[in-house]
C-alpha cells in the first residue's frame, strides 16, 4: 500500500512539474515579443526616436539624415563614457563637423547629465532618455555604447562596453563621407 | 616710294595643302560633333529610363503601401487621428499624447521642423489603429508653451460612436483671438 502510494505521489509531482514547465514555456513564447528587444544590426535601419535634449529641444533621429551621425549611449556614472564623449566629439571634429555627434544620457536624473556635458564642454546635442525607452530600442547592455549611422539613416557600426578610440572612430567616419 | 615690284603669288601646292587640311579639320569637326550628339542623346535616353524606373519604383511603393494599410486597418475597423495647426501664435506645440479608450495609443514628441510645417499648412497622421463598432472616448493632451511663454497643457476629450466604416477624426489648434488664448478642436470627417 505504501509502496502504490509513494508511486502515486511521484507520479503526481512528476505531473505538477510537467504543468509547471508547460506554463512556463507558455508564458515565455506569450511574453518574449514584450521583452526581447535586439540590437539594431549592422546594415539595419537605425530606429528613429526624439528626444528632449539639455536646451529643453526636441530633437528627432530622422532629422539628421544626410548627415552622418555618432550616437553614443552614455550615464553621468560611466566613466569610460566621457572617453567615448569626447572621442565622437574629436573625431566629428577633426573632419570638420559635418557628422554630427548625438549623446543620448540614460540618466533618470537630467540635472546629472547637464553636469556632465557642462564639464566636458560638449557643444553637441546631449539628449535626455529618462526613462531610458530609447536604451532599451537600442538594446544598450554596456556602457558606452556608440552606434555609427550613416547619410541613409542604416546603422554601420557598433562598439559597447569600451569607449572607441578617437583614430578608429575618425576613420570609420571618413570611409562614409562622399 | 618703294618701286612696285612683280608680286609673288602664293604656291598652288601650299594652297591646296592648306585647304585639303582645313577640309579634313571641318570633317573631323563635324564627326567629333556628331559623335558627342549622339552620346548626349544616349546619355539623355538613359537618365529618361532612370527617370521612369525611379517613378515606377516610386508607384510600387506607394501602392504597397496602401496594401498593407488596408490589410492591417481595414476600413470597417480603421480609425485615423490627423493633427493640424491653423495659426497658433498663441501656442507652441512640444507633445501631444493620444489615449483611445482610457489606453494611451500614441504620444509625439515635435521637432522646431514639424512645428514649422504644420504652420505651413501640414496634417500629421497621429495615428492609426483598429476599434470595434461602438461608443469610443478619445482623450488628447496638448502640451507646449502658451501665451507670454507659460507651459502649457490641455487636454480635449471626444466621445463618439464608431460605426461600420472608418472613422477620421481630426484634432486642431486655432487661436481664439478674442481671448487671446488657443483652441483645441475635435472634429469628426465624415
Amino acid at each position: 500500500m505504501d509502496s502504490r502510494d509513494r508511486a502515486a505521489r511521484a507520479r503526481l509531482t512528476a505531473l505538477a512539474h510537467t504543468f509547471a514547465l508547460a506554463v512556463a514555456a507558455l508564458a515565455g513564447a506569450l511574453f518574449f515579443p514584450f521583452i526581447a528587444h535586439a540590437a539594431p544590426a549592422t546594415g539595419a535601419q537605425a530606429p528613429d526616436f526624439a528626444l528632449k535634449d539639455l536646451a529643453g529641444r526636441n530633437q528627432r533621429l530622422s532629422e539628421f539624415r544626410g548627415d552622418v551621425v555618432v550616437l553614443t549611449f552614455w550615464a553621468s556614472y560611466c566613466g569610460p563614457c566621457r572617453v567615448a564623449l569626447q572621442s565622437a566629439r574629436d573625431a566629428a571634429a577633426a573632419v570638420g563637423g559635418t557628422p554630427v555627434a548625438l549623446g543620448v544620457s540614460l540618466d533618470r536624473d537630467a540635472t546629472r547629465a547637464a553636469s556632465v556635458a557642462a564639464s566636458l564642454g560638449l557643444e553637441s546635442p546631449s539628449l535626455l532618455d529618462t526613462d531610458q525607452a530609447v536604451g532599451r530600442r537600442y538594446d544598450v547592455q554596456h556602457l558606452p555604447m556608440t552606434v555609427l549611422i550613416d547619410r541613409e539613416g542604416v546603422v554601420r557600426r557598433t562598439w559597447a562596453r569600451d569607449p572607441v578610440p578617437t583614430d578608429v572612430l575618425l576613420q570609420s567616419i571618413r570611409e562614409l563621407q562622399p | 616710294m618703294k618701286p612696285n615690284g612683280p608680286r609673288r603669288l602664293p604656291n598652288r601646292g601650299w594652297q591646296l595643302i592648306v585647304a585639303s587640311a582645313l577640309l579634313i579639320g571641318c570633317a573631323v569637326l563635324l564627326a567629333v560633333r556628331a559623335d558627342a550628339t549622339e552620346a548626349a542623346a544616349e546619355v539623355r535616353t538613359v537618365d529618361q529610363d532612370v527617370q521612369a524606373l525611379k517613378k515606377e519604383l516610386v508607384d510600387l511603393n506607394r501602392d504597397l503601401f496602401r496594401l498593407e494599410e488596408e490589410l492591417l486597418y481595414p476600413a470597417s475597423t480603421q480609425v485615423a487621428v490627423f493633427l493640424s495647426v491653423n495659426v497658433g501664435t498663441f501656442f507652441a506645440l512640444d507633445s501631444v499624447q493620444l489615449n483611445v479608450d482610457g489606453k494611451e495609443v500614441a504620444n509625439y514628441l515635435y521637432t522646431e521642423r514639424e512645428v514649422e510645417a504644420l504652420h505651413r499648412g501640414g496634417v500629421q497622421k497621429l495615428y492609426l489603429g483598429n476599434l470595434k463598432a461602438g461608443e469610443h472616448e478619445l482623450v488628447a493632451v496638448f502640451t507646449g508653451k502658451g501665451p507670454h511663454e507659460r507651459d502649457y497643457r490641455r487636454g480635449t476629450t471626444l466621445k463618439f460612436d464608431k460605426a461600420v466604416g472608418a472613422k477620421y477624426v481630426e484634432l486642431r489648434i486655432t487661436d481664439r483671438d478674442a481671448a487671446l488664448q488657443p483652441e483645441f478642436a475635435v472634429r469628426q470627417w465624415e
